[in-house]
């Protein structure tokens, strides 16, 4: 496993260029040598493994949410297998794949990208293990899921704003270098209308004694070092960063509809809950002072609304 | 698809084969798989039923490989006076589960018989306990008042099968064994199970519902701990006379007499039909009753009578009867039993007419004793053919989960874990752990998760091991408890009042499993709670019966004069047991 994955990561090494304003070198580094492990459910990411379910239960919930507020009545709407059935989606930071997958196989046309070539390669590897997104000359349709080495600004310059119906990217904002022009990359990158998600840690002594000091230093559950506390950003700073958002990209808004989900890990049952929206009326800064979940949603420009 | 609908255990069809074929460097093809079953039991066609109502199957390919051959079990069919001899009593969850899934509606009911009333006494103090289905705390409407339903494994598994026609989207490979299976070491190590067909199919999830010897455990490296009873279970279909008129009209007590050689268990399946459970501690004694009937059936109609009614120390006398025909080789006369246990019932006091007189020649003509209910009416005559016996064996795996090499794999049934009979857990265990797993399926379906990692089947191990563990270590202890022959804890046994005790134990043990969930209002969280909760009330009724005996054995030491050694030696059988 190991040498195929060497030899995969030597064939596929090409020289990438990292002029980009947000990606941190240090940080990519850091994850490329830690990227044999993104799929060792026992391992380093196990606890990101078991995130999964809920982020992906919240895209679903709020995409499915907004269609029916649209008023989605329509046969095409209802009949889909899954609100992300056939939309495009863009996930930034895509690590080894593990969301990607994921809303591949809800029907999503997925890309995944990530600055690390290590990271692109084991996903696309992996990926290529499972029948639902390999490709083959017998299978009549292209794989919905694609991987590239390429930052979030470099692909905004290359392909133009407004490309994707979702932006996902999770667990990457607390490791970028500066958080305002990464959020405005991603935020372009959403056509109106369309869903920007998030989930990161906040800035709170509860997440440094969880995140750093628990799982990194006492557990060692996480390598030493993947956090660094003073890059946490509290739910508070993302809403009020959308709600000053320059209106000239949202030009014909109301109003920009955001949502804040806490998640909590439950050690014992091993498993992460997503706080119920209700949560943060009685505890919010309890809930949502670790690890949560951001949604906003582009204004959509139609005048139809 | 609607083509091939109505042929029954289809091939792959050509098409989809060469859709989803691969080549390996090995030029071998193999299939595309989500889930493989292998196993085409209970467990396994009703995971594969479960998996085919729930959305989950329109996005996954499914495949149940099995080596024998289930058309003869779809086309099962006896006459209606006749039964199958490997029945179990279905608890009400067990029943809600399927009805939910939508393959009780193919069980032929009218086959099936509720179990109302329960009698169960022991053997050597005649203790005894009765109870009734309106004990159990029912929320369903649609169960009514019974504790279970006595169903023939075979009518279930054929009604699984016929509701699996109405999903032809899961594939059944059945006459097929499954030669061997590896790992695809070229990419991503997934399953390739190989079978005898020379057919190799690569899949995301390996379930294990294969049974005690499990292929698929040892292909995922599980280690499994346990051990035998050094018990034969013999089974048989009974026939009898209806409940006269006086009585309840219909037969829906099973009655259970806990002896010192094992449990004799008389389960309802029709007024004049029922099913014989009776396990025997040493198996040569069983061998011995198996090699009886089919010398002569009536010898053991007249044993399954005596066993019901006569105390232990006549018993005793007849099982040295049979075992000494069986050493010698002769053929046991089935007038001289029966004139044996009639003198023994005088000898004993018993009136010949009353109830306890298994040789009476009185057959439920004329007005019933007071007590007739207590006892299972006598058994006339055995169905023939339906004599049976096996070893009973305790085993449970280390975990459900493969991991590392193993990884992909999952454990449901027997192949999980095997139980004494004696509370009828078995395949009520198989089905639950079948609903569970399902449901996480159906989920991580749900989520766009891979149904074969470890993170998305986590859930159901962590359900599904302590419920088992408990219900299992409970039967466990409730078989060490009545078999054992150290004499302090047999002395403590035949004190009514403890054993009164520990028949609350097995008392709350079947009320707990019965305890009917309709699966509409509680969740399945809720539900093993409930049934946690139940079974832990057994695991504290065996504390309370340890301490009790521990007071009781202080009281009397003086009295009973018990000498040092035995002391201590009741204080180790004790301890084992509460542990």
């Amino acid at each position: 496993m190991q040498s195929i994955l060497r030899n995969y990561i030597r064939r596929h090494a090409t020289a990438a260029t990292r002029q980009n304003s947000s990606v941190n070198a240090s940080e990519i580094s850091f994850f490329s040598k830690l990227s044999s492990q993104w799929w060792d459910e026992h391992g380093e990411f196990a606890f990101l493994h078991r995130m999964n379910p809920i982020r992906m239960q919240f895209i679903h919930e709020k995409v499915r949410e907004m269609d029916w507020e649209d008023g989605a009545t329509s046969e095409e709407k209802i009949s889909r297998r899954s609100a992300l059935d056939g939309l495009k989606v863009l996930d930034i930071g895509c690590g080894g794949g593990l969301l990607s997958e994921s809303l591949a196989r809800q029907g999503a046309r997925t890309l995944g990208i990530d600055a690390s070539e290590a990271n692109i390669a084991i996903a696309t590897l992996h990926s290529q293990a499972d029948p639902n997104f390999r490709v083959s000359s017998a299978s009549p349709s292209p794989s919905n899921l694609s991987y590239r080495q390429i930052s979030a600004e470099s692909l905004l310059a290359e392909s133009g704003p407004e490309q994707y119906d979702v932006v996902c990217s999770m667990e990457v904002l607390e490791h970028v270098d500066n958080p305002a022009d990464f959020l405005n990359s991603c935020a372009q990158l959403v056509k109106p209308g369309g869903h920007l998600f998030l989930s990161t840690i906040a800035r709170t002594p509860l997440a440094y004694f969880l995140t750093i000091f628990t799982a990194e230093t006492l557990l060692r559950k996480v390598t030493p070092g993947t956090h660094t506390y003073s890059k946490f950003v509290n739910p508070g700073e993302l809403v009020e960063y959308f709600q000053n958002y320059p209106t000239s990209l949202t030009s014909k808004a109301t109003t920009t509809e955001a949502e804040v989900r806490g998640m909590i890990y439950a050690p014992l049952r091993a498993k992460w809950h997503l706080a119920s929206r209700t949560a943060s009326l009685w505890g919010g800064d309890l809930v949502n002072g670790c690890n949560y979940l951001f949604w906003v949603r582009k204004p959509n420009v139609s005048p139809s609304q | 698809m609607a083509s091939t609908r109505h042929v029954p255990f289809r091939l792959l069809k050509a098409g989809r084969h060469a859709l989803r074929t691969r080549q390996y460097s090995s030029a071998r093809v193999s299939d595309d798989c989500d889930i493989v079953i292998v196993g085409g039991g209970p467990a396994g066609l009703a995971l594969a039923s479960a998996l085919g109502s729930s959305a989950a199957s329109n996005r996954l390919r499914i495949v149940l490989v099995e080596g024998g051959d289930l058309s003869k079990v779809h086309g099962w069919s006896l006459d209606s006076d006749v039964y199958s001899n490997r029945v179990s009593s279905l608890t009400n969850a067990s029943q809600s589960f399927l009805r939910d899934i939508g393959a009780w509606s193919h069980v032929e009911e009218s086959r099936t018989c509720p179990m109302e009333d329960m009698e169960v006494w022991d053997g050597v103090s005649d203790a005894r306990i009765s109870f009734h289905a309106s004990d159990v705390p029912t929320t369903g409407s649609t169960e009514g008042q019974q504790m279970a339903r006595l169903t023939e494994n075979l009518n279930l598994q054929r009604g699984l099968l016929r509701h699996l026609k109405t999903h032809p989207e899961i594939e059944l490979i059945d006459k097929t064994k499954v030669e061997s299976i590896i790992r695809d070491e070229e990419e991503g190590q997934w399953p390739l199970v190989k079978l005898a067909n020379d057919r190799i199919l690569r899949t995301r999830l390996l379930i294990g519902a294969d049974g005690f010897n499990s292929p698929v455990r040892s292909y995922a490296r599980i280690p499994s701990y346990g051990w035998s009873y050094n018990t034969q279970a013999i089974v048989a279909t009974m026939f009898h006379s209806p409940p006269s008129l006086y009585q309840n009209s219909l037969h829906t007590t099973a009655y259970q007499r806990f002896l010192p050689t094992g449990p004799i268990a008389f389960l309802p399946l029709s007024p004049t039909a029922s099913s014989l459970v009776w396990s025997i501690n040493p198996p040569e004694l069983a061998q011995a009753l198996v090699a009886s009937a089919s010398q002569n059936p009536s010898v053991l109609a007249s044993m399954i009578n005596a066993a019901f009614r006569l105390p232990t120390v006549s018993l005793k006398y007849l099982y040295d009867v049979v075992m000494d025909a069986r050493t010698k080789g002769v053929a046991i006369d089935g007038e001289a039993i029966t004139k044996e246990i009639r003198w023994r019932e005088e000898s004993h006091g018993i009136d010949g007419n009353s109830t306890y007189a298994s040789s009476s020649t009185q057959l439920s003509q004329g007005m019933p004793s007071l007590d007739a209910a207590s006892l299972p009416p006598l058994v006339t005559s055995i169905q023939p053919g339906t004599v049976a016996s096996f070893p009973l064996k305790y085993n449970h795996a280390e975990t459900y989960l493969g991991e590392g090499l193993g990884a992909r794999t999952v454990l449901v049934g027997d192949a999980a874990h095997t139980v004494h009979p004696l509370a009828g857990q078995g395949l009520n265990q198989g089905l639950a752990d079948v609903e569970c797993l399902s449901k996480c399926i159906a989920e991580a379906v749900a989520n766009g998760g891979d149904v074969g990692s470890y993170t998305a089947l986590l859930p159901y191990a962590q359900e599904r091991y302590i419920a088992n563990h408990t219900i299992m270590s409970a039967v466990d202890k409730l078989h060490k408890l009545y078999s054992t022959e150290f004499e302090p804890v047999v002395w403590a046994r035949s004190v009514g009042l403890e054993v009164l005790n520990e028949l609350d134990v097995v008392k709350s043990a079947i009320m707990a499993t019965a305890g009917a969930h309709s699966s509409k209002t509680t969740n399945s969280a809720d539900a093993a709670a409930g049934i946690n909760n139940g079974w832990s009330v057994v695991a504290k009724g065996f504390e309370s019966y340890a301490s009790t005996v521990k007071a009781a054995r202080m009281a009397s030491q003086g009295a009973v004069g018990l000498i040092g050694g035995g002391l201590e030696g009741i204080g180790r059988i004790i301890t084992n047991l509460s542990k």
